[in-house]
């Protein structure tokens, strides 16, 4: 038996053209490419800052 | 090493959107969309799985996330896009747009009343944005769910269906279609567990199939048994009416072939009636000439018999001459019936001889007993009596001219003008220079000036 209200939550309000604009410049854009630089450009800093402590 | 990370990365987001196309080709919309998420997590610069996702968010009703991902793919890529042919095609239709946006908005709406709680406004505002854009996935799982919620398994089972035809490997609405059936009985098909579970009487299932809800009787009551009775009557009857309506024009066209027979025969009789009538007018015109014919035989026949006659009266005359030359009267009752003008041509030479013989010895005598008649009755004024009595006595002596003119007189008298014309004619013809002829000659003047 399905529980209503669960199965109610699942279901989201759709997209107005209103809200297109916004929508698109919040969008997050990132991809695996970009989270793997930004993983780099961390552990650089991260050693980096670890020379500089030395 | 950097570089063949992104390689491996730009590599293995063409594998998801391939994996995503195969499934968008089958109708795998959900799959197709989970797999091209997946590709543009590697690579945010997939143009192709972008603009696809953005064709399948379109199909699916969600038409400003495809928008969305069409202007991000644009702004990837400005040069050489679909994307843009994607764009145009929904900015060339600003009306359809505008619906579909309205679509959207109802089933915003319809999803507030499910949360208020609202369920037949949000059934029929679902309804609404499903008669607009039959391809809007959410609000048909939307509806399918609320039927389910109120019990309409049927329905439910539509339009879980309905998702399915359209995206083959939605999961939410093949869980509905799965709740559906299993509140069906098995092997029963329309037949709900709720409804036989609710219904305390034996004698009736209710379900619903389609749109209708149907009620099935289970026993036979007696009601039912005289509804079968009136089911047999109503078959006779029906039966009746079949064979009326299958016989009677058979029956109709036999009766009318056999008139036809009839009026074919009769139209045959009548042509030979007719060969025949006109036959006997041909026999009757035959015959007609025939009668003429013997008529002119008879016409001539009759002058032989008046010859015949007027020799008979002349020799009556001869006959009575010779017993008594003085019986005038005798003689011309004799020759009464004689007209020598008539016969003139028809008799013999000796009779005409024999008869100006007797006239030599009667004729004064008969002319001159006749014209006294005659003046008496012209005196008298009996003009038919006059005329012929001058007219034997003019015929046995037409040397006197008195009797002429009385004749012509009576004839005047008498209004037999042309006649009397003629007399007065032959009085100034035959007897010129006379009084008699200047009095014909005064007397015909007078006829001419009164206009006749």
């Amino acid at each position: 038996m399905l529980n209503f209200e669960e199965e109610l939550r699942k279901f989201k309000p759709s997209l107005e053209i209103e809200d297109a604009e916004d929508i698109i410049y919040n969008r997050d854009l990132d991809d695996m490419s970009d989270v793997i630089v930004k993983l780099l450009k961390d552990a650089k800093s991260e050693a980096d800052n670890s020379k500089r402590s030395r | 090493m950097a570089t063949s990370i992104y390689k491996k990365l730009v590599s293995l987001s063409n594998v998801f959107y391939n994996e995503g196309l195969e499934k968008a080709s089958v109708r795998d919309l959900t799959g197709a969309m989970e797999s091209l998420h997946q590709s543009l997590k590697l690579d945010k610069n997939n143009i192709n799985a972008r603009n696809l996702l953005g064709l399948i968010y379109y199909e699916t009703g969600e038409v400003v996330a495809a928008l969305s991902e069409w202007v991000i793919s644009k702004n990837l890529q400005p040069d050489e896009n679909i994307a843009d042919e994607y764009m145009d095609m929904v900015r060339n239709s600003p009306s359809k747009l505008e619906d579909i946006n309205q679509t959207i908005k109802k089933f915003n709406i319809a999803l507030n009343y499910c949360h208020q709680e609202s369920l037949d406004l949000a059934v029929i505002q679902l309804k609404k944005v499903l008669s607009l854009n039959p391809g809007f996935i959410k609000a048909h799982l939307l509806l399918a769910l609320l039927y389910l919620k109120a019990g309409n398994w049927d329905r439910a089972k539509v339009e879980a269906k309905k998702v399915i035809k359209l995206d083959t490997g939605n999961t939410l609405a093949r869980r509905y279609l799965k709740e559906a059936d299993s509140m069906l009985l098995p092997g029963e098909s329309g037949k709900l567990v709720s409804d036989i579970a609710s219904s305390g009487n034996d004698e009736v299932i209710r379900y619903n199939s389609g749109n209708e809800m149907i009620i099935q009787p289970l026993k036979k009551s007696a009601l039912t048994r005289t509804g079968s009775i009136w089911g047999i009557v109503l078959g006779i009857a029906l039966g009746v009416a079949a064979s009326c309506f299958l016989i009677l024009p058979q029956r109709i066209e036999s009766i009318t072939a056999g008139n036809k027979e009839k009026i074919a025969n009769i139209s045959e009789e009548s042509d030979a009636k007719s060969a025949k009538l006109s036959e006997y007018e041909q026999k009757m015109a035959s015959m007609d000439k025939q009668i003429k014919d013997l008529q002119a035989q008879v016409d001539s026949y009759e002058g032989v018999d008046s010859t015949s006659a007027s020799m008979n009266s002349l020799m009556k005359a001869m006959d009575c001459y010779e017993k008594d030359s003085s019986d005038i009267e005798g003689i011309a009752a004799a020759l009464e019936n004689v007209d020598l003008d008539v016969i003139r041509d028809s008799v013999s030479p000796e009779f005409l001889e024999l008869y100006e013989t007797l006239m030599s010895k009667v004729g004064p005598s008969l002319a001159t007993s006749y014209y006294n008649t005659g003046y008496d009755a012209y005196k008298a004024k009996k003009y038919d009596e006059a005329i012929a009595n001058l007219s034997k006595a003019y015929q046995y002596d037409n040397t006197n001219v008195n009797t002429l003119y009385y004749l012509a007189n009576s004839y005047a008298e008498n209004g037999d003008i042309d006649k009397a014309k003629e007399k007065y004619d032959a009085i100034v013809t035959d007897f010129p220079n006379t009084k008699t002829a200047a009095a014909a000659q005064t007397k015909l003047a007078e006829i001419n000036n009164s206009g006749n």
